[in-house]
């Protein structure tokens, strides 16, 4: 039996299995709950560059020249009525042009905003989806909706859902890490440890956040006076110690223990070895724009791809201050200069190295932002319509898929909902979302609600 | 496969020839029928109904009958469900359910004996069944659970070891162990009863018992949503600490918590209470859309109620009906209209005179009497002030004011200085960066400093800054301070570190002479918490000004008039000392800079200025504030005035507060919303009712609407089958590990079954005759199948490998705030004569709340014995547990939670290994174990003693003096680790190290010992 399924084991008799049953389910050789998958996976593990507050789909993805057109006129009401609202609840809708220039990138003239010549310059290995759409207009619930299909607190992120399905490939990192970085150029939206909670999931399957200040991961170091010789040492004894009752008790629960005791101790000697970008040429550090200890976008994309090569099942970046309901002209070039070229250079990094085939790479927001302006420069939170990019892990090359109407409001052709790309990301990891549930207050619960379609169109 | 493991123990479980409903052919169908063929009619099939025996039994439109009661081979469930074909066999392919041969069969045998149905036992009134004769059983407990066993062919356990049986009776009462004294008295007396009743009526058990209930009320220190604040509750939790204490009797409990503020003889303590209505979480996040809002509070409240005494997953029915249960979109709704009344906005402010709505102030006697008294002198200098006002002319003083005012002079410090470390940079013409927040981003500037004075370097949590001045000749009349936000700066970016800025004294020398002040003022338009300006010149250092709330300006002004004129000759020198000595650690000022005032009556400036100067009056004067505070007949009455609200502030923050219900004179309509959707206006409106199926809430004549307290009455009725059986269930859990019924949180057709049905009905009845909570646990604890050993034999574990029948006790890793109790208790740092209070914060890793905004979030640890409180008393962080809670399955309490999870993860030993928390216990239980005196061998005797209960055995000594030897040896070769590990943590040292190398290494065992598996284990 292996650490990982102790954990596992000790977690799941507490809640609601036969011990027996896992036993076998265990004797069977799975590392994830679903085994054998339920088909042949495209994408083995996933990177989710999340821009977190919502990035403006109309000066990133999603040219509009009509909208241009319409700057400044009233928005039509036939686009608004009876349309959910945020920040411009009563206030007059006035369309609001695109603050930059497009142009035509790869072998589709895929149209880029000016601003992203990096991202521009990998159109023939991503896909853009420019008809996303969501259910909730507030940070805090999109978020939720977005990480984990519901907003109710106490349900599983989709980090935790895939490395429960999947398991983890690496003994002595968790199967899900979550990263954070900020910048310039907008309000920093506050994010909850929620949106990386396993929820009902067992707590293994929780998100670890690796932290750029202090320790990288929380109790991380050795206390003060304590050599790594000297935490062995101890940790070897409380083992010892703890086998010495497994003898007279004979309770699994305690095996468990020892086990988690030396994975505690493998993850103190391999994170540090993770964040050590000292080994990185500087050739890897210049394509990123990354400075080691920085803790910049660019870093985390960096260490990503680190991650990744350590078999880490689910990484997660969190970039934030997206906010855009003011400064829209001055605030984008900030941000496109952070996410710009170290998304291109992870996307080029893992390509170079045969990872890009079966790592599915994702960026986007909780949302997108309105075509009608805020405050004269601004644009508010915005549901109905907004653009994903993804590359890699058996998504198309090379494509753009769906649109929004011709003034950006609402995707009108082949609409991507949330669930629907909960459902296509779970099927490139060869898991059927309507069969990967679990039983929570006596609903077969899965990531996908009660919704969600595999988009074929995005498949390769 | 997770059904299968449950479907084959209920097979297990049933070894009965006859087929019963409940037991054997609803679990199947609840799981793979009612989806379709259930009541939910949105999702129903066919028009075929198979939860009802009337639907089952008629005819399809093709004259074929789902079911015929004694005739297997002519239904046609039983064709479909043994078909061969795809296309016929049931549950479809599509459903990715299927059905063993034996459950196929169960269904088939279950019609053929007629196909009884029975109606869900959970919603069967509680009748009180007969006690079987069980020779041997002394409690009715014990007669229950043995008469299964005897069925089952297994037999009890003996009692558990005298150290086994008293360590668990103290953890699952108290969440604390024994000490060896109380190990002793146990061996020597052996008297069980007198422990339990001395435990139960200790603070300690209220410690213990209250944590599930605040889980499932979702009790947090903080708002939830968004930017999640702190709000007032923490009375809440004492109200529930105090009641458990008391033993309030459940039915009185359920009363004051639904509906305190409509009891007919409401108190302080019931409207204390009813801010159980006020647990959900609650956002403030610009944009929001308070419909939108209103209805998640509302549903909110609807799947904790029916959570907690229902056992009904009714939040299910929010978007539709209830796919399995008798619960309809209707009765959702109908639930949520009980709390209509409840006074709310769907943005809940978190800051300002309207933060978090309704509130219950709660002072003690002499402070209600001293509030009493400043509100009636308030109210007459008020009108003292207002009568003078009337034979003044604004407008006339306004014009000499402008003419003889001059502006504020911005100094330059000659030198600045710092008492605890912190570098202070003062700027001339050289430029300074500016990161600032406006017009909702946040932009940079550099400009020429002027004055600006800047702290950098070491952030201690208290400081002291002297800045001199050579000002040159004149005469002056204020100091001006004025505090410059930054955007990098965290919290309220004023200050350099915690949630808050706060300047404890100003004073002001010139040759060592103190420059008398006269009055204090500032910018800041409300004194929130307390600080008001006159703080900083009342000579005491527990008050202060400063700014507790993030707000947007960029520039705070504090204004100090000289009771007397400063005359300055060229070189005087005029020394200003800025404190900063709250319990709030590093509320130090970060940015500030210095001014003067040459004429009297210069006003706080509002605005900020780079300028050599700041404009003594503002630009526009509006309001009479100005007039009032510069002109000589109002000047005494306005400072009066002041000084009097100052007062009131302070008293006011001293005094606690609580979130509270206030029932609405017009409650809010409530509509049925078409899946959920708060945008639909069209539903049905509806009426404050219970599930239908659960009856109705007889109103007397001339009341037309149900109320909470009608809903409380309700729950808490003899009749009703569901509260005390969902309270006794989770009791239950408690003391053994699981539920009678594993699915705490539903008892509806999805839930488990109970494993003793007559025992769970007995106990829910004999609960029912007084609601006697204490009584209930007594009983449960006092049983011998409670006393049982945790040891499994070889045969229990084939038998009865989860231990439902309990032959014998279980064995569990104890709660969150337990982990950290104990461990606290062991080594002697738990604070734990004190009960209730606010919460307190321990130690937390720097930079967890970083990713918090609105404001920027820092960390103040508290002081003292607030940082060795028990677990129940932490601040709840919504969205950011503390680490330590988070990582032992701490639930976050941003949703009702009935059955905390028990995890075992390589992140708990990180924290037991490292946490500064864990490590600092190690480290004073260390220091007492070698200070107690004795050779290594007898200091892990009472290591032992006072961890685990028990003597160590010569195995264990052995391995722990190997790592004392190691670690003398690696100490004495390095002093300075020695040193480091003995300073770790804020508690002072419990021994003068006389051999520090021997200290440390005591330490390295006490560790150890603390991180073992059994420290931290109910047996």
């Amino acid at each position: 039996m292996d650490i990982g399924r102790r954990a596992f084991l000790s977690r799941t008799a507490a809640a609601g299995f036969g011990f027996t049953a896992l036993q076998s389910l265990l004797r069977a050789g799975t590392s994830g709950v679903v085994s054998p998958l339920h088909f042949a996976p495209k994408a083995k593990r996933v990177i989710f560059l999340y821009q977190a507050g919502g990035p403006s789909h109309l000066e990133t993805f999603d040219h509009k020249p009509k909208l241009r057109e319409m700057h400044s006129k009233a928005m039509p009401e036939s686009f608004t009525k009876g349309q959910q609202i945020a920040q411009l609840q009563g206030k007059p809708l006035i369309c609001f042009g695109p603050q930059f220039g497009f142009k035509r990138f790869g072998r589709n003239e895929a149209e880029v905003c000016e601003l992203f010549p990096h991202i521009g310059g990998i159109m023939d290995k991503v896909t853009v989806v420019k008809s996303m759409w969501t259910e909730q207009i507030n940070h805090d619930t999109a978020h939720a909706i977005m990480n984990a299909g519901n907003i109710l607190p106490g349900r599983p992120s989709m980090g935790s859902w895939v490395t429960y399905g999947l398991g983890a490939e690496s003994s002595n990192l968790p199967g899900f890490v979550v990263l954070m970085s900020s910048g310039r150029g907008g309000q920093m939206q506050p994010i909850a440890a929620r949106q990386w909670s396993a929820g009902f999931l067992p707590g293994k399957f929780q998100g670890v956040k690796l932290n750029s200040n202090g320790d990288p991961v929380l109790y991380i170091k050795n206390p003060k006076g304590v050599t790594t010789e000297a935490q062995k040492k101890t940790i070897d004894t409380v083992n010892a110690l703890n086998q010495t009752q497994y003898e007279h008790l004979r309770d699994p629960e305690i095996q468990t223990r020892i086990a988690q005791y030396e994975l505690a101790f493998a993850m103190q000697a391999s994170v540090p070895d993770l964040v050590d970008m000292s080994k990185e040429p500087q050739s890897a550090l210049d394509a990123y724009g990354a400075v080691p200890g920085d803790g910049s976008f660019a870093s985390n994309c960096l260490l990503a791809r680190r991650l990744a090569e350590r078999g880490v099942r689910f990484i997660q970046l969190y970039h934030r201050d997206w906010d855009h309901h003011a400064g829209i002209p001055q605030n984008m070039p900030l941000k496109a200069e952070e996410v710009d070229r170290p998304t291109a250079a992870l996307i080029n990094d893992l390509e170079q190295r045969g990872m890009l085939d079966d790592t599915l790479v994702i960026w986007g927001g909780e949302f997108g932002r309105t075509p009608m302006s805020q405050g004269g420069n601004g644009r508010d939170h915005h549901i109905k319509g907004f653009s994903f990019l993804l590359a890699g892990g058996g998504v198309k090359r090379g494509l753009v898929y769906g649109a929004t109407d011709e003034l950006g409001y609402a995707a009108v052709e082949n609409p991507v909902s949330v669930h629907d790309f909960h459902a296509t990301m779970l099927h490139l990891l060869g898991i059927d979302h309507l069969r990967f549930t679990r039983k929570f207050q006596g609903l077969d619960a899965r990531l996908t609600n009660v919704s969600g379609e595999v988009v074929k169109g995005l498949l390769a | 496969m997770h059904r299968l493991a449950l479907a084959t123990l209920v097979s297990s479980l049933s070894c009965f020839a006859a087929v019963s409903f409940n037991r054997d052919i609803k679990p199947i169908m609840a799981d793979t029928c009612f989806r379709c063929h259930g009541p939910d009619r949105s999702s129903r099939m066919a028009n075929l109904r198979l939860d009802l025996r009337e639907e089952a039994t008629k005819p399809n439109r093709r004259g074929a009958i789902p079911i015929v009661p004694g005739d297997p081979d002519k239904s046609l469930i039983i064709q479909r469900i043994f078909a061969d074909k795809p296309g016929l066999l049931m549950p479809p392919v599509s459903a990715h359910k299927t059905l063993s041969a034996e459950q196929k069969q169960k269904i088939r045998q279950w019609i053929a004996e007629g196909a009884n149905y029975e109606g869900h036992w959970a919603y069967q009134r509680v009748a009180e069944p007969e006690v079987p004769k069980v020779a041997g059983a002394r409690t009715p407990i014990d007669a229950f659970v043995r008469s299964t066993l005897a069925a089952k062919g297994l037999t009890a356990s003996p009692e558990a070891d005298a150290r086994t049986l008293l360590r668990r009776v103290y953890l699952d009462l108290t969440g604390l162990a024994p000490t060896p004294e109380d190990v002793d008295a146990f061996l020597k007396d052996r008297n069980y009863e007198k422990v339990v009743d001395r435990l139960l009526a200790s603070d300690r058990y209220a410690e213990r018992q209250a944590v599930p209930w605040l889980d499932a009320v979702r009790y947090a220190d903080t708002c939830g949503f968004h930017s999640d604040n702190a709000f007032p509750a923490w009375p809440y939790r004492d109200y529930v600490l105090k009641s458990i204490k008391a033993n309030k009797p459940f039915d009185q409990f359920t009363r004051e918590q639904l509906a305190g503020d409509l009891l007919p003889n409401a108190t302080d303590e019931t409207r204390v209470a009813s801010a159980f209505n006020r647990m959900a979480r609650t956002s403030a996040e610009g944009g929001l859309q308070p419909a939108e809002y209103l209805a998640k509070y509302g549903a909110d409240r609807v799947r904790t109620v029916a959570g907690i005494w229902m056992g009904a997953t009714l939040g299910c029915a929010e978007c539709h009906d209830h796919k399995f249960d008798p619960l309809l979109q209707k009765d959702f709704y109908a639930m949520k209209a009980f709390f209509a009344d409840v006074k709310e906005t769907g943005l809940v402010p978190d800051q300002g005179p309207q933060a978090w709505g309704e509130q219950l102030a709660l002072p003690s006697p002499a402070q209600k009497a001293r509030w009493d008294k400043l509100v009636a002198e308030i109210a007459a200098a008020e009108a003292a002030l207002a009568e003078k006002r009337k034979s003044v002319s604004a407008s006339d003083w306004e014009k000499s004011l402008r003419a003889a005012v001059k502006d504020w002079v911005v100094q330059v410090p000659v030198a600045v200085a710092s008492k605890n470390g912190a570098v202070l940079k003062a700027y001339s013409t050289e430029p300074v960066l500016s990161v600032y927040e406006t017009g909702g981003s946040v932009v940079s500037d550099t400009k020429p400093g002027n004055g600006l004075i800047v702290a950098e370097g070491p952030n201690p949590d208290n400081e002291t800054y002297t800045v001199t001045l050579k000002p040159g000749a004149g005469t002056w009349h204020s100091l001006g301070f004025e505090v410059t936000s930054d955007d990098r700066l965290p919290g309220v970016r004023l200050a350099r570190g915690s949630d808050r800025l706060v300047v404890t004294e100003i004073e002001v020398a010139v040759n060592g002479q103190k420059v008398a002040p006269a009055a204090a003022r500032s910018s800041i338009p409300y004194w929130d918490q307390g600080l008001t300006p006159w703080n900083v010149i009342d000579g005491k250092p527990g008050t202060g000004w400063g700014v507790a709330t993030y707000r947007t300006q960029r520039a705070n002004f504090l204004a100090i008039d000289f009771a007397k004129p400063l005359v300055t000759a060229t070189g005087t020198q005029v020394v200003v000392t800025i404190r900063h000595d709250s319990r709030y650690r590093r509320a130090v000022t970060g940015r500030f800079r210095l001014a003067l005032a040459p004429t009297p009556n210069a006003q706080p400036a509002s605005e900020r200025s780079g300028l050599m100067t700041i404009p003594a009056l503002p630009a526009k004067i509006e309001g009479t504030t100005v007039l009032d505070m510069t002109h000589p007949e109002l000047a005494p009455l306005a400072l009066r005035l002041s000084r009097l609200e100052s007062e009131r502030a302070n008293l006011r923050a001293q005094i606690p507060h609580v979130v509270t219900t206030v029932a609405a004179a017009e409650p809010m309509v409530t509509r049925v919303l078409g899946r959920g959707n708060f945008m639909d206006e069209s539903g049905e409106i509806v009426d404050p009712a219970v599930p239908e199926f659960l009856g109705k809430i007889p109103l007397p004549a001339g009341q037309k609407r149900a109320t909470r307290l009608d809903l409380a009455n309700w729950l808490v009725s003899r009749d009703n089958p569901l509260t005390a059986r969902v309270f006794v269930n989770r009791v239950w859990r408690q003391f053994f590990g699981n539920g009678l019924t594993r699915t705490l949180e539903d008892f509806g057709s999805q839930g488990e079954l109970p494993t003793h049905p007559e025992l769970l009905d007995w106990l829910a009845a004999d609960f029912m005759k007084d609601w006697d909570m204490k009584r209930l646990v007594r009983q449960i604890v006092l049983s011998d199948v409670y006393k049982q050993s945790s040891v499994a034999t070889p045969e229990m574990m084939e038998k009865d490998p989860d231990n439902r029948l309990l032959a014998r006790q279980s064995r569990h890793r104890v709660e969150s705030e337990a982990v950290r109790d104990v461990v606290l208790q062991v080594s002697g740092l738990l604070a734990a004569n004190k009960f209730g209070g606010p919460s307190v914060k321990p130690y937390q890793p720097e930079g967890y709340l970083a990713a918090l905004n609105f404001p920027k979030r820092d960390y103040s640890e508290s002081h003292g014995e607030d940082l060795y409180r028990r677990g129940v008393y932490t601040f709840w962080q919504r969205t950011f547990l503390h680490p330590e809670m988070t990582a032992f399955d701490g639930p976050s309490r941003e949703e009702c939670t009935l059955n905390r999870s028990t995890s075992n993860t390589p992140i708990q030993s990180l924290v037991l290994l490292n946490d500064p928390t864990f490590v600092e216990a190690a480290r004073v239980f260390g220091e007492r174990l070698a200070a107690a005196g004795g050779d290594i061998g007898k200091r892990i005797d009472a290591a032992f003693a006072r961890a685990v209960a028990r003597p160590a055995t010569a195995k264990e000594k052995e391995l722990l003096t190997g790592l004392y030897q190691s670690e003398l040896a690696r100490f004495r070769k390095s002093p300075s680790d020695a040193k480091a590990l003995l300073s770790v943590g804020e508690a002072p040292h419990a021994v003068v190290a006389k051999d520090a190398a021997d200290v440390a290494a005591t330490v390295s065992v006490a560790r150890a010992v603390l991180n073992l598996h059994e420290v931290i284990t109910r047996n």
